[in-house]
């Protein structure tokens, strides 16, 4: 027997014991459908599959919900056990359900219900017994479940649980490969501004977030060409939604553990490799961009500190600490860099803390934080009358999880907000507040932080329907707009240089707003979503995969074009209790899916939109929603991957696929073009993870398999001539 | 749009110096019906497929339509009546289903005014329910046709939107 198993053994019978001794806790209520043998047994397997996510003590973290407690037994007490088990079985660890054998999956559920208060019986459990889980367990956390644990499984979904969890990558952290850049060219503001056609410098490859490319080599009379230039595996584990960065024939990648490779564009081959850590979990992603300045790669990483490595070698020059990983803060979203400063978000802001989240800004070359901006209004500052009363550690919520756009000429960074926290008004109790700053649009000064203006999209957003995606930024003439579009699928138009709304379209179905004021663009909700309470179910459409999410949209200013990848499902939402208390919080909705009337079963809807007049030049409809976001080029062909692995060419015009085909895994993340040596090439990743784009279709289209492994980078070309 | 969808429903539309909605012949519905509502948890149990079509003469609602691969027998089928398009309400009307895994739907009801004015404006969905799923398995709101041109096909515009091309009463 190894060490680690002589350790999980000796863990399991200290377990059980403890088990034993607390099966007083459910007095009054049946016995549960399970034993304590198991339950003892099965708090170990949880800590080994389950406890990085949801964390050691059930508490949840991020997406993955609370286990035990209140919100629990709000969520799960009028439902039974074997629907339990089979969500578990189904869908559990997050990425690869079904992947662990029954005995498992029946143990892991007998621990949760014994953390529920649930005391044991004389009967195992086999996943059939359908028991109403309110009638044998009451949400109150026997001690003992808790105390049984390994010390360095205690405490918050920070610190993460001892044992056989599988992490990669595997072998050490720290630079891995050593190799040296031959030339790097540091990018000027000058760069930044007006990049080269060949590079892609940032997230969405301009400043103004359109994610198009100026180069015209591969273009519709010749896309059907198009064919494999080269392949790179990236690591496996944690979501992934990468945009692969390029300078000079130079792919800087990001991956999940925090790692860094720099690449020959042309070849694929490999010059340094940096693996900063830490190492991820299923549900624990990669940033989805890296940022360039001067001679430095900026890495806002998903322990939520900034790293600065050198171009050339990809070592660290110096690395900063955003906010503190081990009370669940992390950044997922990327970075942008304006005037020699880094700016950075901060996700996974959904416990009730005495903190809240912000944006921040770091200085290039030294670190040190310059300015940060909080997205919460505190009681007594500007909008902080628009939480009901809430006592400011109860105002959560409102994460960036996409870098901003940047207007160089009015000097402005703009930044979308997430939704409040929990993401029901009757669980946070704010009325019908506007929650501010959540579900807005920020306009900042990049060198102070001052807020300029903001925007409400969703005053008050009560269904998960967030409006924290990119804001892109678009001229007619001497009108400056900014334009984005959130979870509910309206797509929004604002001045950008005073806010003030400027028209409204919709996108997809929904049935949240009754109107939207054709001069303010304030929606009034449906009448029953004001008054629904805590336990109520109701329908939302769309669902919380939207209308749109992450993957990004793209604008064609040749044909004035703004390409969006919707998705079409509905919810039903149930707000949970949640109770008021310093380290307690969560998002607190059960969720059930359909999929969205009027659609014919088809999840996936791109469209593109003429951004002066917002509206529809075509629209292409499919089962499987789209997962990439949009590149479009000067070529006028626009890019775009799906949930079923398919990469296709589009005509931008018209919307005619005019090339494709299908790659490993789901075909996710964001797509880029680039030239080396005088050629171009389109790149795009095969991910996976990515919360609900991924995990709503996944339960609504059982039929459609992809693999639970594959991430890499693809790379295309015309052939050589 | 609207006007498009009105031609479906209607055949023609009259203009006789002022616009003038003509009382239809008769109005067509129709839908998919699909799982719902799913968890990782209840899709065990929801499963299958169907389509319902619908018309309206006057104020009797005719529905017919089939389905197949539910997990266990279809036991209830029933017209319910939401408050909004997408949004679940009670049941208005029975239907007749067949007691098994794959089958039919059929079903005649007398409406109100209300009701009529209800299906027009999409807020009528089929709801079919099984053994193992009593509260629902397969759903579908019946809508003016719309037909999908295919994947890879793009359509002109928006496509169907219901919110955008049914006039609400």
């Amino acid at each position: 027997m190894t060490k680690k198993k002589i350790a999980v053994a000796a863990l399991a019978g200290t377990v059980i014991a403890g088990f034993i001794s607390f099966s007083a806790v459910g007095q009054g209520m049946a016995p549960g459908p399970f034993t304590a043998e198991q339950a003892g047994g099965g708090h170990t397997l949880y800590l080994t599959n389950c406890s990085a996510c949801h964390g050691a003590d059930l508490g949840g973290a991020g997406e993955a919900p609370q286990l035990a407690g209140t919100s629990f037994i709000s969520s799960w007490g009028s439902r039974n056990t074997d629907e339990l088990y089979n969500l578990v079985r189904t869908s559990m660890p997050y990425g690869n359900g079904g992947s662990l054998d029954n005995a498992t999956y029946q143990s892991i559920v007998a621990y949760v219900l014994s953390a529920n208060g649930a005391k044991p019986g004389a009967k195992a459990f086999t996943g059939a017994e359908s028991i109403k889980i309110g009638s044998i367990a009451n949400g109150q956390v026997p001690a003992a479940a808790l105390a049984a644990q390994p010390p360095a499984a205690r405490g918050r979904a920070g610190g993460r649980a001892a044992g056989a969890i599988t992490y990669y990558p595997a072998g050490r952290l720290g630079q891995t490969v050593d190799g040296v850049l031959k030339e790097y060219r540091p990018v000027t503001d000058e760069m930044l501004a007006h990049p080269a056609d060949g590079d892609w410098l940032m997230y969405r490859r301009n400043y103004q977030g359109w994610s198009y490319s100026p180069l015209t080599q591969i273009n519709t009379s010749n896309v059907k060409t198009l064919q494999l230039a080269w392949v790179w595996a990236m690591n496996e584990g944690g979501a992934s939604e990468v945009t692969p960065i390029v300078h000079d024939g130079v792919m800087f990648l990001s991956n999940t553990s925090n790692t860094v490779q720099a690449l020959d564009a042309k070849t694929g081959e490999l010059i340094w490799e940096n693996r900063l850590g830490p190492r991820p979990t299923r549900a624990y992603g990669a940033t989805r961009s890296l940022a360039l300045y001067g001679d430095k790669i900026f890495v806002p990483t998903t322990d939520a500190k900034l790293y600065a490595l050198d171009a050339k070698t990809g070592k660290v020059v110096w690395q900063s600490v955003i906010a503190d990983a081990s009370e669940g803060y992390s950044n997922t979203g990327g970075a942008i860099a304006i005037h020699g400063k880094i700016l950075v978000g901060l996700t996974y802001c959904n416990r009730y803390e005495t903190k809240h989240c912000y944006i921040s800004a770091y200085d290039a070359n030294t670190g040190k934080v310059v300015w940060r901006f909080q997205t919460i209004a505190l009681k007594g500052e500007p909008g902080g009358d628009t939480w009901n009363n809430l006592p400011d550690e109860f105002r959560q919520g409102a994460e960036t999880w996409i870098a901003g756009t940047y207007d160089p000429e009015n000097n402005t960074t703009y930044w979308g907000t997430a939704q409040a926290k929990p993401w029901t008004r009757a669980s946070r109790g704010s009325a019908n507040g506007a929650a501010l700053y959540s579900s807005a649009t920020l306009a900042l000064d990049p060198d102070t932080g001052k807020l300029k203006w903001y925007y409400s999209h969703a005053p008050g957003e009560s269904f998960d329907l967030d409006e924290v995606f990119e804001r892109v930024l678009v001229d007619h003439g001497a009108d400056k707009s900014l334009l984005t579009v959130g979870k509910v699928g309206v797509l929004w138009k604002l001045n950008r240089e005073t806010g003030k709304f400027e028209g409204a379209a919709q996108t997809v179905f929904q049935n949240l707003y009754a109107k939207i004021d054709p001069k303010t663009g304030v929606p009034t909700y449906r009448k029953d979503i004001l008054d629904q309470k805590v336990g109520d179910w109701m329908a939302s459409c769309p669902g919380p995969a939207g209308g749109h999410d992450w993957p990004a949209t793209s604008y064609d200013p040749h044909n004035d074009l703004m390409v969006i990848p919707l998705d079409q499902s509905c919810v039903l939402m149930q707000p949970e209790a949640m109770e008021k208390k310093i380290g307690v919080g969560g998002d607190a909705g059960s969720q059930k899916l359909y999929l969205m009337p009027g659609t014919d079963g088809n999840m996936g809807r791109l469209t593109a939109y003429n951004t002066a007049t917002l509206q529809a030049a075509w629209t292409l409809q499919q089962k499987a929603p789209f997962l990439t976001g949009v590149l479009t080029t000067a070529g006028g062909v626009a890019y775009v991957g799906d949930f079923d692995r398919r990469f296709r060419a589009i005509d931008t015009k018209t919307g005619r696929t005019l090339w494709k085909t299908r790659l490993g895994t789901s075909v996710q993340g964001h797509v880029v073009s680039f030239a080396a040596d005088g050629k171009q090439y389109i790149a795009v990743e095969t991910g996976l993870g990515g919360g609900s784009p991924v995990g709503k279709p996944t339960t609504l289209l059982p039929g459609l398999h992809h693999p639970g492994d594959g991430q890499a980078i693809y790379v295309f070309a015309l052939p050589d001539e | 749009m609207i006007i498009h969808y009105l031609r479906q429903c209607c055949g023609i539309i009259a203009l006789t110096g002022f616009a003038v909605l003509p009382a239809c012949a008769a109005d067509r519905f129709e839908t998919g019906l699909w799982p719902a509502p799913l968890t990782d948890g209840t899709r065990v149990n929801i499963a299958g497929e169907g389509r319902a079509v619908a018309t309206l003469d006057g104020n009797t609602l005719t529905v017919s339509g089939d389905f197949h691969g539910l997990k266990s027998n279809a036991t209830t089928a029933q017209l319910d009546f939401g408050i909004a398009i997408g949004a679940l309400g009670p049941k208005a009307f029975e239907l007749t289903v067949t007691p098994a895994t794959d089958g039919t739907i059929s079903g005649t009801a007398k409406l109100s005014a209300a009701q009529a004015a209800g299906v027009r404006s999409g807020k009528f969905y089929v709801q079919i329910n099984s053994e193992k799923a009593p509260d629902g398995n397969l759903i579908g709101w019946l809508l003016p046709p719309h037909p999908f041109p295919g994947e890879d096909v793009p359509e002109p515009g928006h496509g169907f939107l219901p919110q955008l091309d049914i006039a609400q009463h």
